[in-house]
């Protein structure tokens, strides 16, 4: 029972943020200058062209009636047609978005790969080697800008030792340069957070409890310390791998893949109103589905933290 | 943990190993040639965008009734022969017998017919619709014969049906709806297998082409390839074949590869600075001629454009109807001379607004800044994203400078329509020179079409609604064992009929 409230609570809350952001994006893309239907009609076109072609968009309507008529059918899940493309807006983001979840969740896993291990150890070897090790890697992870680092990659992996496309996509192989450059400013982050969230851990006083108990130094550490200092280091997992799914759009841009990204921000560039509409609805509940799924997360690391 | 962290690193090492053994076996099959793209087209539905990237793609895939040879002059295509009546206002085409759409259906009058009806209906909103406009009634009085009657006499009319947005489009699938944004179906010398957006379009060669024997190659990728750097090092591995446009200061990386050539062409591009007649100080002749005078042409075009060649006319230098003009050369101290004359100085806020999407353009804006300061003219840049400079500079003339090129049109009136007129973006109001426009495009004849647009090209040179600077190179990396790839002139579309690879 307390599980269904929850999951109702989420629910409300999920549309009250899709309504919010879809009302603040519609109302925002219109007052900024720029109008898709001058877009599509370039340079050459008449007056009269531009009007027909707002006509056929709907754009020529009252903007309250514009939005109320958008608002019904976003309640049905029915986003329309893109403006410019003239494609059901649903078909080109789902097309999109098994690109950015591979590369966000490699990304992730990479980020992660590298970052937790080696927070854990300079946290519990502090200023040994491996602590300088971890520091400089995180130095040069905030440092280096992704998409250099995509390039540097590219040069090495793809036109150096022909290990990897350097363009294209289909298969994993398209998606492990991208991921790694995207995975490595994450672990920068995940990895500066693990290492003080375990030193921060290893200093309270359970932890002394539990020598005193006489545990081994390892079941505290990798047992008891561990398990606690994950818990913000999730969150902020959580959190990064939902920026991620907006879509990576440098990477994209370097590695040629067809993300999200890059779909959303040609829709921004040509005032593709109903494309914007659409896709922020989407990200919007992407984020709100990971938030949901980092809470179970929580819950089922922790039990001091039941679901309420 | 430790054992964990162990398992998680060896799966990592082994995804790494094994994507890049998979990658280094794939197996070799006929040779596709891969053109690189620096953009993604809206749409594959000619007559729904205005947008070069479509028509660049579409070339390959639809014919037009005519279309330009390879030095712009208009030469049958789907149409064998034509004959325009007395009176110009009644055109016939003899359609070719024998060619073959995508899907199977035979191409006659009716498609011919029913393409034209689509593009002028409200429903497809189409922007190229005006373009046709003169069309009061298509006749087919048999499968082979299509004759337009026009409302007007319209000159430019046979340029329009050359263009991409005279594609022609199957009657079968218009009257049943079909999308053809997304799966265009033509009578082309390639068809449409996919096209990810975003990534490539992937042609295959259409056996039933009506150009016996062409085109050659049975399977051309269309590569979308934004970033610069990546399509230099497609080229440099061999993994491209053309790089289409590429900067001119990646030519000498490219020039070390003994295999790659550089083809260099003087585009139809012609590259203005635009000026706000009905502001001031704009509105003051002498501060444009004053403008005029500031800029060091070729210096902007070297720098900002990767090299050129002076303009100083709305036509470009192909062009059959090309006449230059030299009113206003280099000539700072002049330029001067004449501000202090129009009491124009520091005070007055020039706004060039930049369309910052085309680097070439901000890069000009920003020399052309620097020129105009030295003179004595207080100019400042804004920075506009396309959508902002399309609706905002370009359709309601909110601006006083800016820096933009004008595309090259197979007919004169394509390029200078509305001119003279209070409704074009420099909104330069001039009736004689519109009044000659207007004629021009109702005259039969090159040489009396010639004479007139001789005439209105003279004075908008001398009344500077636009400083014009010229045309710039365009640069495309082609493998040397690549022969035969053509752009069709003005409209700067890829033509692979032509192409093969040289054993």
């Amino acid at each position: 029972m307390k599980l269904f409230i929850f999951l109702v609570k989420r629910f409300l809350r999920l549309i009250i943020t899709i309504f919010l952001v879809s009302t603040i994006i519609f109302f925002v893309i219109r007052v900024i200058p720029g109008d898709p239907a001058a877009v599509i009609a370039g340079i050459d076109a008449t007056d009269e062209d531009i009007e027909a072609i707002r006509a056929k968009l709907g754009i020529d309507k009252p903007l309250a009636l514009q939005y109320t008529e958008w608002l019904q059918r976003v309640a049905i899940f029915d986003f329309g047609k893109s403006m410019i493309t003239d494609q059901p807006v649903t078909k080109l983001i789902m097309k999109r978005f098994p690109v950015t979840l591979t590369l966000a969740f490699f990304g992730i896993l990479f980020g992660v790969i590298i970052a937790i291990p080696l927070g854990v150890i300079s946290a519990v070897k502090r200023w040994s080697l491996w602590d300088y090790l971890g520091m400089a890697m995180s130095q040069l992870g905030m440092a280096i800008p992704s998409f250099w680092l995509g390039i540097i990659l590219l040069l090495i992996f793809a036109v150096q030792f022909h290990l990897f496309p350097l363009f294209g996509f289909g298969g994993i192989k398209y998606y492990i340069l991208p991921s790694l450059s995207l995975g490595f400013a994450r672990a920068a982050v995940i990895l500066r957070l693990t290492r003080a969230s375990m030193v921060e851990e290893l200093s309270k006083e359970y932890i002394v409890t539990a020598k005193a108990k006489g545990l081994t130094e390892r079941m505290i550490k990798y047992k008891h310390a561990l398990k606690n200092a994950l818990l913000p280091v999730i969150t902020v997992t959580g959190i990064q791998f939902g920026y991620m799914l907006g879509g990576a759009i440098i990477i994209e841009q370097v590695f040629s893949l067809p993300g999200l990204g890059r779909l959303f921000l040609t829709g921004i560039y040509q005032r593709d109103f109903t494309l914007i509409q659409g896709g922020v609805v989407f990200v919007a509940i992407i984020f709100s589905l990971i938030n949901f799924a980092v809470d179970v997360m929580y819950s089922l690391l922790n039990p001091k933290i039941r679901i309420q | 943990m430790k054992n964990v962290t162990r398992i998680i690193l060896l799966t990592g090492l082994l995804l790494l190993l094994f994507s890049g053994l998979t990658f280094a076996t794939g197996q070799e099959e006929e040779r596709a040639l891969n053109v690189s793209l620096s953009g993604n087209p809206d749409t594959l539905d000619p007559q729904k965008t205005s947008g070069t990237l479509t028509f660049q793609v579409l070339k390959s895939i639809y014919d037009t009734l005519v279309e330009p040879d390879e030095n712009g002059k208009i030469v049958p295509a789907l149409a064998e022969s034509w004959d325009v009546s007395s009176d110009s206002l009644e055109w016939t085409f003899h359609l070719r017998k024998g060619v073959v759409f995508h899907n199977g259906d035979s191409f006659t009058s009716k498609d011919v017919k029913a393409t034209f009806q689509r593009i002028l209906s409200k429903d497809t909103a189409s922007p190229k619709a005006k373009e046709f406009s003169a069309i009061s009634e298509i006749d087919t009085p048999d499968d082979y014969t299509v004759i337009f009657k026009l409302k007007t006499v319209s000159a430019p009319f046979l340029a329009s049906l050359a263009s991409g947005w005279g594609a022609i489009l199957p009657k079968s699938l218009i009257d049943s709806g079909h999308d053809f944004a997304s799966k265009p179906v033509g009578t082309g010398p390639y068809s449409l297998v996919e096209w990810v957006r975003d990534s490539r379009v992937v042609l295959q060669k259409n056996p039933k082409y009506w150009i016996a024997g062409h085109p050659k190659i049975d399977k051309v990728i269309i590569n979308i390839i934004p970033e610069r750097s990546v399509a230099v090092q497609g080229m440099l591995s061999g993994q491209l074949d053309i790089a289409f446009r590429i900067n001119k200061e990646d030519i000498p990386t490219l020039k070390k590869d003994p295999n790659i050539r550089i083809e260099k062409d003087l585009s139809a591009l012609i590259l203005v600075m635009s000026m706000n007649c009905s502001r001031p100080p704009l509105n003051d002749l002498r501060v444009r001629q004053a403008i005029n005078y500031a800029i060091d042409k070729q210096k902007v075009l070297d720098i900002a454009y990767g090299g050129g060649k002076i303009v100083n006319t709305f036509m470009d230098y192909s062009n059959p109807y090309y006449k230059d003009f030299h009113f206003y050369s280099y000539n700072p101290d002049k330029a001067r001379e004449l501000l202090k004359e129009a009491g124009v100085g520091k005070d007055t806020e020039i706004q060039m607004f930049l369309p910052q999407n085309y680097e070439a353009h901000v890069k000009a804006g920003e020399m052309y800044q620097e020129m105009l300061t030295k003179v004595g003219l207080n100019v400042k840049i804004k920075l506009v994203d396309w959508s902002t400079w399309i609706s905002d500079v370009y359709r309601q003339a909110k601006y006083d400078l800016t820096v933009i090129g004008h595309t090259g049109k197979l007919d004169p009136d394509g390029t200078l329509a509305g001119y003279g007129g209070p409704k074009r973006y420099v909104r330069w109001v001039n009736d004689e020179c519109k009044s000659l426009i207007d004629q021009a495009r109702v005259t039969i004849g090159f040489e009396k079409r010639k004479a007139l647009y001789d005439k209105a090209l003279e004075i908008m040179a001398r009344e500077v609604p636009f400083m014009y600077l010229g045309s710039p190179y365009v640069y495309n990396a082609i493998r040397n064992d690549v022969v035969g790839f053509r752009v069709t002139p003005k409209l700067d579309t890829l033509d692979f009929r032509w192409t093969e690879f040289k054993k």
